[in-house]
């Protein structure tokens, strides 16, 4: 990193009497202010190309014709520039640019959210003038006004610096909001019947230097002073973006980005932004509950700990571990992780455990692919290839990422999927197929008939985002496009997807059937590092999720342990989950709500969530970074590592977890990925995080997987069922502001495809396949294919309709 | 010979003072609470929120007291006005308001904060209780009713002397208003709280017309 550091060219500069090195070409303002000289500026951001519009970063420079006064913003630095920051004719041209942004602001201070943390105050103190001489008439606008669910914009307080407008065209690709009118009236706004229905209009609001752009969820609930503060990561989208959490007496308020190089750049979709609600909803649950007769009733932590201890060992010991399986882990921290990881083998006895919800690519294939792209080798590859979700909504950061590098970047963007994608735009070549037809279009491609993708990555340097585009190709597709990149790539580095939580945490901590911590195979010898810690553990392979709920009808499992998950909404073959929770003698559940897979449940136990505890999370990319507590868990609820430690000292098998941070320590020991972290590292070092393994090889190498699958099917129409960024997950349920964003329960079809079904935008449709039906309202999508229907997954109203590809469409209404 | 002479001295004090107090001439202590000093009249007593004439609460929530407060006593929490049936002027009113008073020093910092005077404090310094909740004053307490009489935590109690409520410090913010030093000093508004607003300033067009520029 360094070395490409020294290769920079630099140049000399001197500002207000200091000489400086600073890289050639830099732009003033960002050369002065990495050497610690701050210039006041508005309009400029780091991460956004420069505009030059609000003039407050003037500064004076010595030309061939004397001094002038430039902004630095926009003047790149020369050899042997002397600036000048402080002196009486800058400080009286900024003056002067303050008291003209300030002839139209209105003395909102007090009301006003920014007010605090606010530039223009900020500034007007610091360089104004420190007096008015205007007492005219100010412009007046409607007060604020909404202009989308979550931002209202107060145009009175506009300075006009285009932040938001360049971001939402430059970084996020949906420009909605934009200039309008001339001199004295321009204003911004969005167009008139389009509101500004944006993944990442947030970001706006944090960028704005002003209180033009404020938060809904955030307006009026508190001032920058009653804050506190700490960062943390985002568990909402699978780069974990950072964040820092802003808490006012003990409530969570609001999220923010933070800039972090190697992930976010400061940006979050607004899902891992307004994503705080749930903490401190009236729905959490807040007491252990004991189902008795049907119905939950408050107990007792050390009787809801008893009865379930005693009911899990009873099977224990009458039907050995095989017949107890552990669901869920992928939501919280790597230590409860590690901790439900050991419980179920340590002290249950079983391999029976999965984070994913058999809607996921292979455990060793997300956990240990060889070759781990990292995210930012996106800005330096030839191409990206993505095969997978869509970014936009599953993975927002990877999204902007990959945008950034296609557009800003120069590098060649092939997007292969069965629909309009979020990055379209900026794709070089765009291939679409019919879902199901994932196989015989790799194929296709092995035969050279897409010249114009193999040019794109033979020989290339290539990136490869590889996931499920939807349910019907199943999770081997993924898998055997990147054997075939890896096979015509000069280099390959492969970013597996997978949209949930923690799960690549979760996976490294063994939460899958057939690895144990640290990715190591559960067959391998490097197993035998565990026994000093857990003792024996069962040696045969589990079952999956899949295998567990089908186990568990078969009557050959008897007990569940559900940790922060929801099966019922997210295994997509959901008649089988039903039958299987009808058909389990005994489920323990450790979950922050009551939801469609507990609710029947024998014993529930309250759970900490994101902000309640500290610990560490692993992304995409294979980064570990801290996650930190700002507030107490509320009510009795504990952490899950806390509670399975208690379940497995009743048990009978204690393991000896004390502390987030000791587990951390008993992780760098025996999980040999993860050997060299800890929190110091995390806080102090490498507060970005650090990507594993810190040396050394990762331990499993992942075996290639046969190039075999199915033909495209052969139907009228094919059924792509993909998760989108909002949706009905128990968490987005209990958050008021991001829950009303929510599609619905909604199938797309091409207009096209509309005249033959007798279909029209609004009418009720019945979906049926193999695996399930229901009613759905359709949507006319000029994105979706003739002969595609698509239909957005885990929606309020909606119905699982499984994993099979042929879907046949009645008009009901 | 010199201890009987001091000590005759000593005594001639005691018999002034007796003789003083009997007389009230020169009266040290008062038989409180029958009658009352009068106050400075700066006094820094119980706050009060105040109402502007038209029955709109002046407070607008927005916490610069709070942030002011040096002993952080005071608990603000703003929220949106409803436009048909406003609380204040404005987008924001302040939702809930406490004091607790048995952590205030009384420095009327929070006085000086206030853009809108919405606090301001009265002559009334009995404030003693009997449990620790009700040293927090609730916005309820604190607020002015509409006719201008500001609620007594304990109106029976026989300290309760309501006037002292009638009064309010005769506190100027030292550049009120505007920042404009050449007010320091001016009095704006009566001692009496509820009516501490002035008349607006002159439109600008009223401003040349008066200079004779216009
Ligand atoms: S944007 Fe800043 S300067 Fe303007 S009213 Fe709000 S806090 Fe005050
Ligand atoms: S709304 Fe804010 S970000 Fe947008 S132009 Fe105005 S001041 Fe800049
Ligand atoms: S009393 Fe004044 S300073 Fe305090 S919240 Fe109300 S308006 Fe703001
Ligand atoms: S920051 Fe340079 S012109 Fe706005």
């Amino acid at each position: 990193m360094t070395t490409e550091r020294e290769m920079v060219d630099t140049v000399t500069i001197t500002v207000d009497g200091v000489e400086h090195q600073v890289p050639a070409g830099e732009l003033l303002i960002k050369a002065a202010q990495d050497k610690g000289t701050y210039i006041p500026r508005f309009c400029w951001h780091e991460r956004m190309a420069p505009v030059g519009m609000c003039r407050m970063c003037l500064v004076e420079i010595e030309t061939p014709r004397g001094p002038a006064l430039v902004p630095a913003c926009t003047t790149p630095v020369n050899d042997g520039m002397v600036v000048d920051t402080k002196g009486a004719t800058v400080a009286k041209a900024q003056e002067a640019v303050l008291e003209y942004l300030l002839i139209n602001h209105p003395l909102d201070c007090p009301v006003c959210d920014k007010g605090g943390e606010c530039p223009l105050q900020d500034q007007a103190m610091s360089h104004g003038p420190g007096e008015s001489r205007f007492v005219e008439f100010k412009r007046t606008f409607e007060k604020p006004i909404s202009i989308s669910e979550l931002v209202l914009l107060d145009r009175e307080r506009c300075i006009l610096c285009a932040r938001c407008t360049r971001f939402s065209e430059e970084v996020s690709g949906d420009p909605l909001i934009e200039f309008i009118d001339r001199g004295n009236h321009v204003q911004v706004n969005t167009f008139p019947d389009e509101p500004f229905r944006s993944y990442f209009s947030g970001n706006t609001v944090q960028i704005c230097p002003v209180g033009a752009l404020t938060a809904k969820p955030y307006r009026f609930r508190a001032r920058p002073w009653d804050l506190e503060k700490v960062e943390s990561s985002s568990l909402f989208d699978t780069a974990h973006p950072r964040i820092e959490i802003h808490t006012s007496h003990d409530v969570v308020l609001r999220f923010t980005g933070v800039d972090n190089d190697a992930t976010n750049h400061g940006w979050l979709s607004d899902k891992a932004r307004f994503g705080f609600q749930y903490i401190s909803s009236d729905d959490r649950v807040l007491v252990p509950l004991v189902r008795q007769d049907g119905e939950h009733v408050e107990a007792e932590w050390n009787e809801a700990l008893q009865h379930a201890a005693d009911r899990l060992g009873m099977i224990k010991d009458e039907s050995g571990g095989e017949a107890l399986a552990v669901l869920g882990g992928a939501q919280g921290t790597n230590e409860d992780a590690y901790a439900l990881s050991r419980f179920a083998r340590q002290v249950l006895g079983t391999n029976n455990v999965d984070a994913r919800m058999d809607d996921a690519l292979a455990s060793h294939f997300l956990a240990a692919t060889v070759d781990r792209a990292r995210i930012n080798d996106l800005d330096t590859a030839d191409t990206i290839v993505l095969w997978g979700p869509d970014l936009k909504e599953e993975h927002p950061t990877l999204y902007l990422r990959a945008r950034r590098a296609a557009q800003d970047l120069g590098v060649e963007l092939v997007v292969v999927h069965p629909r309009a994608n979020g990055l379209d735009d900026r794709a070089g070549h765009k291939i679409t197929y019919r879902p199901g037809g994932g196989f015989a279009l790799l194929e296709a491609f092995g035969r050279g008939d897409h010249p114009e993708f193999d040019a794109a990555v033979n020989g290339k340097k290539v990136v490869a985002l590889v996931g499920m585009t939807d349910l019907a190709d199943g999770p081997k597709l993924p898998e055997a496009v990147a054997a075939y990149l890896r096979s015509k790539a000069a280099s390959c580095k492969i970013l597996p997807l997978n949209s949930r939580g923690n799960t690549y945490g979760a996976l490294d901590m063994g939460l899958a059937p057939d690895l144990l911590p640290g990715r190591v195979a559960l067959d391998s010898e490097s197993a035998g590092r565990l026994a000093g810690h857990w003792g024996q553990i069962p040696a045969r392979p589990g079952r999956d999720t899949r295998g567990i709920l089908e186990a568990v009808v078969a009557g050959e499992i008897r007990g569940l342990v559900l940790v922060g998950a929801d099966p019922v909404r997210d295994v997509p073959d959901s008649a089988l989950v039903a039958e299987a929770f009808e058909a389990a003698e005994f489920v323990v559940s450790i979950d922050t709500f009551v939801h469609d897979s507990n609710r029947s449940a024998d014993v529930i136990l309250p759970a900490a969530t994101l902000s309640e505890k500290d610990g560490t999370v692993t992304n995409v990319e294979g980064r570990v970074q801290r996650v930190n507590q700002i507030r107490r868990p509320p009510g009795q609820t504990r952490t899950d590592w806390a509670i399975l430690e208690d379940l497995s000292a009743l048990i009978g098998s204690p393991m000896g977890l004390t502390s987030a941070e000791t587990i951390t320590k008993e992780i760098a020991e025996v999980a040999p990925v993860y050997a060299g972290v800890s929190w110091d590292l995390l806080e102090w070092d490498h507060r970005d995080g650090v990507v594993l393994p810190i040396e050394g090889p990762a331990p499993l190498t992942h075996i290639p997987v046969m190039l075999e699958g199915h033909g495209a099917p052969q139907a009228e129409f094919t059924l792509h069922a993909a998760r989108v960024m909002y949706d009905d997950g128990v968490r987005l349920r209990h958050s008021p502001a991001l829950r009303k964003l929510a599609p619905g329960a909604i199938a797309c079809i091409n207009p096209a495809d509309a005249p033959k079904l007798g279909a029209r935008e609004g009418a009720r449709v019945r979906l049926v396949t193999r695996q399930g039906e229901g009613e759905f309202d359709v949507v006319l999508d000029e994105g979706t294919p003739s002969g595609v229907v698509y239909v957005p997954l885990n929606q309020r109203g909606g119905v699982s309709l499984g994993t099979d590809p042929v879907v046949r469409v009645t008009v009901v209404t | 010979m010199g201890i009987v002479k001091d000590l005759l001295k000593g005594l001639a004090v005691t018999g002034r003072t007796m003789i003083g107090t009997i007389t009230g001439r020169e009266l040290v202590t008062r038989p409180y609470p029958h009658v009352k000093r009068e106050k400075p009249q700066r006094f820094h007593g119980r706050h009060v929120l105040n109402r502007y004439p038209d029955g709109m609460e002046k407070c607008i929530g927005c916490e610069l007291c709070a942030g002011a407060c040096p002993a952080e006593c005071i608990y603000v929490r703003g929220k949106e006005n409803d436009i048909d049936n406003p609380v204040s002027p404005g987008e924001r009113f302040g939702y809930v308001y406490e004091i607790n008073m048995l952590r205030c020093i009384f420095c009327g910092l929070c006085v000086e904060a206030c853009p809108t005077e919405a606090i301001t404090m009265t002559h009334l310094f009995e404030m003693s209780t009997t449990n620790r909740e009700d040293g927090i004053y609730t916005k309820d307490e604190l607020l002015m009713s509409p006719d201008g009489k500001v609620p007594h935590m304990f109106p029976d109690d026989p300290l309760a002397d309501l006037g002292e409520l009638d009064t309010a410090d005769g506190w100027v913010r030292a550049t009120a208003p505007g920042g404009r030093a050449a007010y320091q000093g001016v009095r704006m508004w009566a001692g009496t709280p509820g009516v501490g607003d002035w008349s607006p300033e002159p439109s600008q067009e009223e401003r040349d017309r008066r200079s004779g520029d216009g």
